[in-house]
């Protein structure tokens, strides 16, 4: 009697479907993103998102390479784990669970933002117990979705997400045409150029704006021929999301509005990009930019706090998805307890997964909203961490998340480039220097290492301007490394050390498995090819 | 500046970056949803595009000796994906005995309700099928002559009628006919005990 294969995830995923996947993701971040950074870099803002941007582009080059080389469902946690084993594949994976968690709360947060657009009464400035309620609400529906087993489909995030493309085209294309003047934006950058310290602190907040793309390195299992297809959406997302953020930050810092801009709290007159970064305003600034559009502007009120408001809600929910997904993968690879692998018997969900993640995401909503719902915590915060709170909190640590696993995915790819030369790369990084490394020609990647040096700039700046980041994200990971090694030692599995797995025979499978056929063949070519040299310098 | 008034500032570098803003927008997108094909994509394609040519125009050959309903069916829903052209032709056999246009009212009511049921076929599958009776000393002859005048991309023949075997297993016109023919011949074949995706209950190889 024949044997049945295990079943495999279908490979369904559609060019179309892998960019939008990672774009519900990282289209909802500028949403939130650009009010934080006019915030805080003022008219220095589109040199943040620049050289935010040139990072990113760095960190997208690396996903990209790495994602078509391991088309496996794992993303940035898996990459590490296999470039520098398990102890790092470990903090990687526990800096992306950080960043999930907080993804929740983060983006449900911002999704009422701004539903508040339209219903004023969902405003966080007078009504902090509504818009708390809210979004707690949100939370958990969107968990209890994921328990019972439904998730959005792709396509309506392809629906979702192409709706939003053509939207802020539109803002923005108008936006240029009717109401930018490069005098102002110069006079702007001129006037309003941050301290350095405001400046470092817009840095570290616009890489808020970029994060997400591991979204399409997490599909890569799902998409047809990933070699081929994930280098493609992968760049379409990475210039696409730069093109807005650059365009957005520019506009909003020499546009001449539609209609009057409000006084500030003192009566003062102020200007666009003042009053899009205000802690009223900074979590819904794409919604007011867009009504400040001549003519386009009087349909986009309407519209635009409605698709942000789905878009962030997607994002959320994939915070909630891919922080339940990543845990459940470690679980599986031996770098989390083996209660994170344990599935509901009827809803096949990860259920502890899930709970445990919603419910961490759900004390980082409490500790964020703490001081708009007390006074009282309120001061506390105010002489404990600078007046941070609520979404500033929220984005210091995603973003300490997020420069911590993209630091880590960045040696990972060097290591993996020295380590493992055999792996056929349909995308390579260009700027590489050729090297001969235990025996095996290699390609060492320059861009690597510039990515690497900027994503620690970005970590060093999110520790020396964030107080909450600089508390809040090491103890996130040390807490991490505790359990880590508690759980290792009861399992009598390697502390410092990886545990040995057959790294040839797995990327053997991977390629089968994701249909790179003439890949596969290329590495097992490369492997015979290696061993045979090998072999013939023994003698 | 363009123009300026209190609604709307219009500016060359406004004006040349929103163009920008579209132009490497679209261009981006359509540049990401059109990736060279893969080697079996390539494959797949020529597949797809040797079929579109292969029925390009269908003859489906019913006669005495073959039994074509189940090939009609799989040729309307070819037809009806290709948007070929359609023809069923019922051949009888008029005998040396019998002038060439003799009247043979049994096999003539046979032939037109072979033809009925593949102009229903036909219907059904929301395509249309030109039908013709064909009285010839020779089959295949007649069935090659046809394919012949109507440029036909494609024969299609059934399976050989119970009880007709003539020593040749496809039956000997329809393997005269996928022998001698100068285009593709599609014969389809009835299993005896079902499909391979069904098993009838009862047959040898159901459990």
């Amino acid at each position: 009697m024949s044997k049945t294969s295990q079943p495999e995830l279908r490979r369904s995923v559609t060019p179309w479907g892998s960019f939008s996947w990672g774009y519900s993701d990282v289209g909802a971040d500028i949403f939130v993103g650009l009010g934080l950074v006019l915030g805080a870099a003022a008219g220095a803002s589109n040199v943040a998102f620049l050289f935010a941007g040139i990072v990113y582009v760095c960190i997208g080059l690396a996903y990209t390479e790495l994602a078509a080389t391991y088309p496996v469902a794992g993303g940035g946690q898996y990459f590490v784990l296999r470039g520098l084993g398990d102890i790092f594949g470990f903090i990687a994976g526990w800096a992306v669970l950080l960043d999930f968690t907080i993804d929740i709360a983060l983006f449900a947060w911002s999704c009422v933002d701004y539903l508040s657009e339209l219903l004023p009464v969902l405003n966080n400035a007078p009504h902090p117990w509504a818009h708390f309620i809210v979004v707690l609400g949100l939370m958990i529906g969107l968990c209890t979705l994921n328990f019972i087993g439904v998730r959005e489909s792709t396509a309506f995030n392809g629906f979702v997400s192409g709706l939003d493309i053509i939207s802020e085209t539109a803002i923005l294309t108008l936006g240029f045409l009717f109401a930018f003047s490069p005098h102002l934006l110069v006079h702007t950058m001129q006037t309003s150029w941050p301290t350095p310290f405001e400046f470092m602190k817009g840095i570290s907040l616009a890489i808020v704006s970029f994060v997400g793309l591991e979204s399409i390195s997490q599909a890569a299992e799902e998409t047809q021929r990933p070699a081929s297809i994930i280098p493609r959406t992968s760049t379409a997302l990475i210039l696409t999301i730069l093109i807005f953020a650059l365009s957005y930050a520019n506009l909003a810092l020499g546009m001449h509005t539609w209609h009057p801009i409000p006084l500030d709290a003192h009566g003062h007159p102020q200007m666009l990009w003042q009053w899009l970064g205000n802690t009223d305003n900074n979590g819904k600034a794409v919604a007011l930019i867009a009504k400040q559009v001549p003519y386009w502007g009087a349909i986009a009120a309407f519209y635009v706090p409605v698709l942000g408001a789905i878009l962030l809600l997607i994002s959320s929910n994939s915070g909630v998805f891919g922080s339940s997904r990543i845990a459940y993968a470690m679980s599986k690879g031996g770098l989390l307890p083996s209660i994170f692998e344990r599935v509901h018997p009827r809803f096949r969900t990860p259920t502890v997964s899930l709970l445990v993640f919603t419910s961490v995401s759900i004390l980082e909503l409490i500790f964020a909203a703490l001081p708009s719902l007390d006074p009282n915590m309120a001061a506390l915060y105010a002489r404990l961490f600078n007046g941070e709170s609520g979404i500033d909190f929220l984005g210091d640590l995603y973003a300490f998340g997020a420069a911590t696993s993209y630091s880590f995915v960045f040696i990972a790819l060097i290591a993996l480039r020295l380590t493992d030369p055999l792996s056929p790369r349909k995308f390579k990084i260009p700027l590489n220097i050729p090297v001969n490394f235990r025996g095996e020609r290699a390609e060492f990647p320059v861009i690597a290492v510039l990515g690497f040096i900027g994503i620690v700039a970005i970590l060093v700046f999110t520790m020396i301007t964030h107080p909450i980041g600089r508390i809040a994200g090491p103890s996130w990971i040390v807490l991490g490394l505790i359990l880590y090694f508690i759980y290792r030692k009861r399992k009598g599995l390697p502390l410092l050390h990886s545990h040995k797995r057959d790294w040839r025979n797995e990327q053997l499978e991977i390629l089968r498995r994701a249909g790179e056929l003439e890949l596969m063949d290329e590495y097992a070519a490369n492997l015979k090819a290696s061993d045979e040299r090998r072999a013939k310098a023994a003698v | 500046m363009i123009y300026h008034n209190d609604a709307v500032t219009i500016t060359v570098a406004g004006v040349v970056i929103a163009a920008v803003i579209m132009v490497a927008i679209v261009a981006t997108l359509w540049w990401m949803l059109h990736p060279p094909a893969s080697f079996v994509q390539k494959l797949a394609r020529e597949a797809e595009t040797e079929l579109e040519r292969m029925v390009g125009s269908v003859v489906v050959v019913f006669s005495q000796e073959i039994e074509s309903n189940h090939m009609m069916a799989l040729a309307a829903k070819l037809a009806s994906g290709e948007k070929s052209e359609l023809l069923a032709i019922y051949v009888i056999e008029v005998p040396y005995t019998l002038p060439p246009d003799a009247a043979m009212p049994v096999e003539e009511r046979a032939a037109l309700d072979a033809l009925g049921a593949a102009e229903t076929i036909a219907t059904n599958t929301d395509v249309s099928v030109r039908t013709d009776i064909i009285k010839a000393r020779s089959t295949k002859q007649a069935v090659l002559d046809l394919a012949k005048r109507e440029k036909a991309n494609l024969i299609v023949l059934g399976s050989f009628r119970e009880g007709k075997y003539s020593g040749a297993p496809l039956g000997r016109t329809i393997e005269e006919i996928a022998a001698d023919a100068k285009c593709d011949v599609l014969i389809g074949v009835e299993g005896k005990h079902g499909t391979l995706l069904y098993e009838e209950p009862g047959s040898p190889a159901s459990p």
